[in-house]
């Protein structure tokens, strides 16, 4: 717990600089159409941004302490309640985009490590490095022309919430799910099949081979087992990029995600807004890590020894 | 060692050495292949181009391919294929951007962490752990935002955000290879510490971090199309592949097939660089060979 | 040189003739739309409409706040007018003013307005609509900390009670404007009660006294209205209640109404008339609005303080071509600021400036920049501005200037140009319109307004064109004013105007009795949806 405290502190010390440091000024943009430069400095006085900065951070810091992330500059709405709205509509993405890599990337780096050097070995090699090189924005362009437009399959964009239906919820969130995966499957069948490989090319397993072990028993038995730390890096490693992908995903697809929010947040200069969005998902990826990092000691003792 | 061995090599036998490997390779050999000719298009893309990027005709807008314009044209009647070609050296270049920074920030970084040690490690790795925990694509448009809208600052902020990466490896690498025998015997030796920087950890820790470099020019490339992508990347009259396909979005019902060329473009591009990345990492490391 | 270019002495030879092309073009333009509004209205006149149903709108911004007195954006007016009654109306096609809920009004003298207002009118609240509500209103909206709309009052000295429904305007000089200007926000009248216990809270609880009440406002989401039963106008409104959809992306809020989520979405890209026009039970409208795509010239310093300069930027624009480009041909070409339909337009400045580079490079070389001049540009980083500075490129470099863009987030952009740092030459904007023509003339032109980014006034005879088109009060008379002071503009070519953007709505077949406006804010007053 401890150590994760500084690196988010330290995390939104980060966001809030970088705001601050961009020229330009949000009270204009709070004076609008009506701007005239006495209405700018009135704003400016009363939303305080004439505070030295240190003093802003401070007031902000200190009430997101007690949960209080302020109200968005753009429309009065509290923060917290923005996030916990758009919240869902991200996560069903993100964790359907987490299964299907799981799904579809574990069989595939099974496979392919079991036929290591051979042509479906290569197959599904080569797939996994279409889907890391892919543009996921473009695949997502392609899902949408072909399978939404095109055929009617899928609604094209939006995002219907769980709490009204859950199918219509994950019809929506089929095609993002899927454009946000493919690089997610790649991972896992990589990161999967080289792991899997050095076991099953082991000294050990070949012992056990030898000894006239079943290839299921010693895959599932010795295989799987070692490689579940693997696993779970990637997973880690997975929340982290896909949280970041879902900006782009989101942008095509028009989902009222955290995504979308932090890019209109960040181009308005709506701070409050991207503060606690970045805040949001800097604890989500520090406490998967942690998580990881704690089913890792559960797994496999001897990383604990360290 | 192998280091020791390699310096005194000579040039001649390193060439050699590539060749064999990249007719051994084929993977190798198409990726490598691909990016040197795409490096050609860049260098010579005012000569190969048909048209001018930039000439608009209002009266041809959004053509299907033909014999006057093999790839169509786009919303303004500019040459689809002139476009492409054109956006190669601005990729290019922005790949090679971000991933320099990455490695004149990172780099050093991670060699003073993992060399020095002690409290500055533990600084520097707190730094470093900050960012990482930042998706990475909204520390970019945070930096950006700071550094202001355009190609060269958004890619710096790509490399900025990549630069931990790379930090994170070479301080790994760093403390594998401090701990070998021979740094010791060469601080016995009274060897400085630059010296030793220089002449032993480097080369030792050099492998997995170009394996790397290869792997970010990839993603350096993805993230400058998603930037575009997003309106904060390259700015008029350059042709970019990722803004060609942010164009594209508008007219995803109008012209579906504007977003399949410059979406190639960037794939194959990524895959070469990935693909090349991958045979280095099986070439360069010796227990993997008979993968 | 492209063989689809026209050479521009051939435009330049039939100006002065009876009629040139775009002339002809406008007629047919304008025949056309009236055809289409009068297509509408004549199947209209032949149903009667029915009461009942929910509207379901795709709407591209979330309100920036839903209190006439604190909201900053002229797109919030599309919620705000289904909540909020004003006190003035106007005509929908020309903008001249209208009753509302004032229902007669004169200038005894030309500082003095009386207003008398309709009897029985009830806020959402029950509380009543009177003279004491007004002029609460008033000096809410002159007073309170948070109103944004204190300068659009600044002309009113006293607001004084005569009357249980008269109220009297005492102002500082003569202002005519101040009819129209109450037709916008500083005319929506929220009630007295609700203010007074809400406070801050008023940006998100709204209580007007238009014909539907407030129900909710998920941001970005969604804003839901429904029919308030006590309505003064009788027999108003027919719809049930609206839905807002807030959907910014204009593409997907188009599909929105093609798949039948939603009924009507405005504010589309021109671009999507294609798609409308393909789908079967869709009907498009493309009406003129008051949003002027434009350059905004800072000519307080080098390069744009010469007159020729200026001149040479509105003669190295080929409008038509921007037109045909990027709105899809549904444009208007503008050299004033105000689109044809307007009742101050000025007929006589529609040819002002044709495409001419040879004349543009002329005059550059005479203002001393023989070799062309590069102007640094403030501009929107979206792709659909992207566009518009790409064509603008290609056709200003032909007349010698090279121009140098510096993208930025809509928001960022304004302060950069406008705000202390002052810069770029030039700010690739758009003027979104005011509710009385002196007002836009006022805001861009005079020497210290916020828009004026270089704080000059180099044309005589504006400021004294200025006091007289708000110290008359009639429509004739300060047309005459308006005309002047046009012409000083385009003499000067204080600002470069390039189109009129025109409002794409799509309509669902069930949508009936729509009537767009010249706003471009959508009213759906007479609106009704067949079963």
């Amino acid at each position: 717990m401890l150590q994760i405290a500084p690196v988010v502190v330290l995390a939104t010390f980060v966001v809030f600089g970088l705001m601050h440091l961009v020229p330009g000024d949000p009270a204009v943009t709070l004076a609008g159409d009506y701007a005239t430069a006495q209405r700018i400095e009135e704003i400016r006085h009363a939303y305080g941004f004439d505070r030295p900065l240190l003093v802003q951070y401070w007031s902000w810091l200190s009430g997101a302490l007690q949960f209080d992330l302020g109200k968005s500059l753009q429309s009065s709405e509290l923060v917290s309640s923005m996030i916990a709205h758009r919240f869902p509509n991200t996560l069903i993405v993100v964790v359907m985009a987490l299964l299907l890599s799981m799904a579809i990337g574990v069989p595939f780096g099974i496979l392919a490590a079991t036929r290591s050097g051979g042509r479906l070995d290569a197959a599904i090699t080569s797939i996994s490095s279409l889907g890391v090189a892919l543009p996921n924005f473009w695949l997502a362009l392609i899902l949408v022309a072909t399978l939404s437009l095109g055929m009617g399959l899928f609604p094209a964009t939006g995002s219907v919430s769980v709490s009204k239906s859950w199918f219509e919820a994950m019809h929506h969130a089929t095609l993002p799910a899927i454009a946000l995966a493919a690089g997610g499957i790649a991972e896992v069948t990589r990161q999967l099949r080289s792991a899997l490989v050095e076991v099953l090319s082991s000294q050990f397993v070949r012992t056990l081979h030898a000894k006239g072990l079943s290839p299921l028993a010693i895959l599932w038995k010795h295989g799987l087992k070692n490689v579940s730390v693997n696993l779970l890096t990637v997973l880690g490693l997975l929340v982290n990029r896909m949280l970041g992908a879902t900006v782009v995903i989101e942008a095509v697809f028009a989902i009222p995600g955290m995504g979308s929010l932090v890019v209109h947040g960040a181009v308005a200069k709506d701070f409050p807004v991207v503060q606690g969005v970045v805040l949001t998902m800097v604890i989500l990826v520090v406490v998967t890590n942690l998580l990881v990092d704690l089913l890792y000691t559960m797994l496999d003792p001897r990383v604990g020894r360290e | 060692m192998s280091s020791t061995h390699s310096q005194s090599a000579g040039w001649g036998q390193k060439v050699i050495g590539v060749a064999r490997w990249l007719r051994r390779d084929l993977r190798a050999c198409l990726s490598l292949g691909f990016l040197l000719f795409l490096v050609g298009v860049a260098v010579f893309a005012t000569v190969i181009a048909p048209h001018s990027p930039t000439a608009q005709n209002v009266n041809n807008m959004l053509l299907p391919p033909s014999g006057a314009h093999w790839l169509g044209t786009d919303d303004l009647g500019r040459d689809v294929l002139s476009r492409l070609i054109h956006g190669a050296p601005a990729t290019l270049y922005a790949s090679f951007l971000a991933v320099s920074i990455a490695c004149l920030i990172g780099i050093p970084v991670g060699l003073i962490a993992g060399f020095v040690g002690g409290w500055l490690d533990d600084a520097i790795s707190r730094v470093v752990d900050t960012l990482l925990s930042f998706p990475a694509i909204v520390l970019a448009i945070g930096v950006t935002g700071a550094l202001g809208i355009g190609l060269t600052n958004g890619m710096i902020s790509v490399g900025i955000v990549f630069a931990p990466q790379l930090a994170r490896l070479v301080r790994a690498q760093t403390l594998i290879v401090k701990q070998e025998l021979y740094v010791d015997a060469a601080r016995c030796f009274g060897a400085s510490t630059a010296r030793i920087i220089i002449q032993h950890i480097v080369p030792n820790a050099i492998q997995p971090v170009i394996v790397q470099v290869t792997l970010l020019l990839a993603a350096s490339l993805l993230a400058e199309a998603s930037l575009s992508f997003l309106g904060l990347g390259v700015q008029p009259p350059q042709p970019s592949w990722g803004a060609m396909l942010a164009r594209a979005y508008n007219y995803l019902e109008i012209a579906p097939e504007q977003m399949y060329a410059p979406g190639f473009a960037i794939l194959l591009t990524a895959l070469s660089f990935n693909a090349l990345g991958e045979s280095l990492r099986v070439a360069l490391d010796p227990t993997m060979k008979h993968r | 040189m492209d063989k689809n270019e026209q050479p521009a002495n051939l435009l330049a030879g039939l100006e002065g003739q009876a009629l040139d092309r775009r002339q002809v073009m406008a007629l047919i333009a304008g025949a056309a739309s009236a055809a289409g509004l009068l297509g509408s209205g004549s199947a209209q006149a032949q149903e009667t409409p029915r009461k009942g149903g929910v509207l379901k709108v795709a709407t591209p911004t979330n309100p920036s706040s839903l209190d006439p007195m604190t909201g900053r954006s002229g797109y919030d007016h599309v919620q705000l007018y289904t909540m909020f009654d004003t006190l003035f109306e106007w005509d929908y096609q020309a903008l001249t003013p209208k009753p509302g809920l004032v229902k007669a009004w004169k200038f005894p003298d030309p500082k003095t307005l009386v207003m008398d207002l309709e009897p029985g009118i009830t806020f959402h609240d029950g509380s009543p609509c009177d003279a004491a509500a007004v002029k609460f209103n008033l000096d809410r909206f002159r007073g309170d900390a948070r109103s944004n709309i204190k300068s659009d009052l600044a002309s009113l000295d006293a607001v004084d009670v005569t009357g249980p429904l008269q109220v009297t305007l005492k102002l500082k000089a003569p202002d005519t404007s101040l009819v129209l200007v109450l037709s916008d926000r500083a005319g929506m009248m929220f009630s007295p009660t609700a203010a007074k216990s809400q406070g801050a809270d008023s940006d998100r609880k709204p209580v007007g006294a238009g014909p539907w009440k407030f129900v909710s406002w998920t941001d970005n989401e969604k804003v839901v209205v429904t029919r308030y039963d006590k309505y003064w106008r009788p027999n108003r409104p027919y719809l049930d209640g609206i839905e807002f959809a807030i959907i910014t992306d204009t593409n997907t809020g188009l599909r929105s109404v093609v798949t039948g989520q939603n009924q009507f979405a405005h504010a589309l890209a021109p671009q999507q008339k294609v798609i409308i026009d393909r789908t079967k039970n869709l009907k498009g409208m493309a009406t003129p609005t008051l949003f002027v795509h434009l350059f905004f010239l800072n000519y307080g310093r080098a390069p744009f303080n010469d007159a020729r300069v200026r001149q040479a930027m509105n003669f190295a624009i080929d409008r038509d071509a921007f037109n045909k480009a990027t709105q899809g041909g549904i444009g208007e070409p503008a050299n004033t600021l105000l689109p044809k339909a307007h009742w101050a337009h000025e007929g006589s400045l529609e040819n002002a400036y044709r495409y001419d580079p040879a004349y543009a490079r002329k005059l550059l070389a005479e203002a001393g920049h023989k070799d062309g001049l590069e102007i640094n540009i403030i501009a929107w980083n979206d792709q659909r501005s992207v566009q518009r500075q790409e064509i603008l490129l290609e056709q200003m470099g032909k007349a010698g200037f090279r121009l140098k863009f510096q993208q930025f987030a809509v928001a960022d952009a304004t302060a950069q140009f406008f705000g202390a740092d002052k810069k770029g030459d030039a700010y690739l904007a758009a003027w979104t319109g005011r509710p009385d023509p002196s007002l836009t003339l006022q805001l861009m032109f005079a020497k210290d307004s916020y828009f004026n980014a270089g704080k000059a006034d180099p044309a005589p005879g504006r400021a004294e064109a200025q006091q007289e088109s708000i110290a008359v009060e009639a429509s004739a008379d300060r047309k005459k004013a308006f005309s002047k002071m046009q012409k000083i503009v385009v003499e000067q070519s204080l600002t470069v105007p390039i189109v009129v953007q025109y409002d794409l709505q799509a309509l669902h077949e069930k949508v009936q009795g729509y009537q767009p406006n010249l706003l471009g804010k959508p009213k759906f007053e007479t609106v009704w949806l067949k079963p």
